[in-house]
């Protein structure tokens, strides 16, 4: 495994306990955060274009 | 998501519903980093109807729909989460309720299912984003191993678990056979 790819896994990891450790009220409002950006994403024309129906 | 815990709170304090308990993706938050998840899973036991042995989610229903909530499919949507009601359907799902433990939210009092519980419900759905969910609960370290134990021995899953042990903790099978 190179440096470059060590690093990207401890600093992924480091992110992980950090989120981990917030208060569930913390947490919650990430959720929600992350619950909008899905529904745009989802919601975006060039999203839709990707993906025609039939 | 306060808001919407104060209306299921306040559904609570009017005998509307029973004990209730965060399940799914969102219960998963407690314990874990947050994943992205629609939806919120509220397990809950219900209160029958006076002379009724029917349990129904009807009284849930009618009393949101009646304060102007709507529903979406199989949810509810209750202050912008749509929610989904879940009735205990097995012993597990009853035991998880029962044992779920007391949280706040922004200073407003809810339930959250235990971690152990979580992951032995997961293991016996068994879809592939639940089996993710139990290697996110296994690296964190959040688990009682003495605890987990016996609530899958309880529910007859130390079979399924030892499997799931197998196929995604101990790497790959050396024979090449894997799990039937």
């Amino acid at each position: 495994m190179s440096d470059w790819m060590r690093k990207v896994l401890e600093s992924k990891r480091a992110t992980r306990q950090r989120l981990q450790a917030l208060s569930f009220s913390e947490k919650l409002k990430l959720l929600e955060k992350l619950r909008d950006r899905s529904l745009m994403i989802a919601q975006s024309p060039v999203r839709r274009r990707q993906h025609p129906k039939g | 998501m306060k808001a919407t815990l104060e209306v299921i709170n306040r559904m609570q304090e009017e005998g509307h519903i029973g004990k209730y308990a965060i399940g799914g993706a969102v219960g998963a938050t407690f314990y874990l980093e947050p994943s992205a998840t629609l939806d919120i899973d509220i397990f809950v036991s219900l209160n029958n109807p006076q002379g009724s042995s029917l349990l129904t989610l009807m009284p849930i229903y009618d009393y949101l729909t009646s304060r102007g909530y709507k529903t979406e499919k199989k949810y509810l949507v209750i202050e912008g989460w749509p929610v989904q009601f879940l009735p205990p359907g097995d012993a597990l799902e009853e035991e998880a309720l029962q044992q779920a433990v007391e949280t706040e939210v922004e200073g407003v009092r809810t339930w959250v299912i235990t971690a152990e519980h979580l992951v032995a419900m997961a293991l016996k759905t068994a879809r592939a984003k639940d089996f993710a969910r139990i290697l996110q609960f296994v690296e964190a370290g959040v688990l009682d191993a003495d605890k987990l134990d016996s609530i899958l021995k309880r529910h007859g899953l130390l079979e399924k678990w030892e499997q799931f042990g197998v196929k995604f903790l101990l790497g790959p099978d050396p024979s090449g056979r894997g799990i039937p």
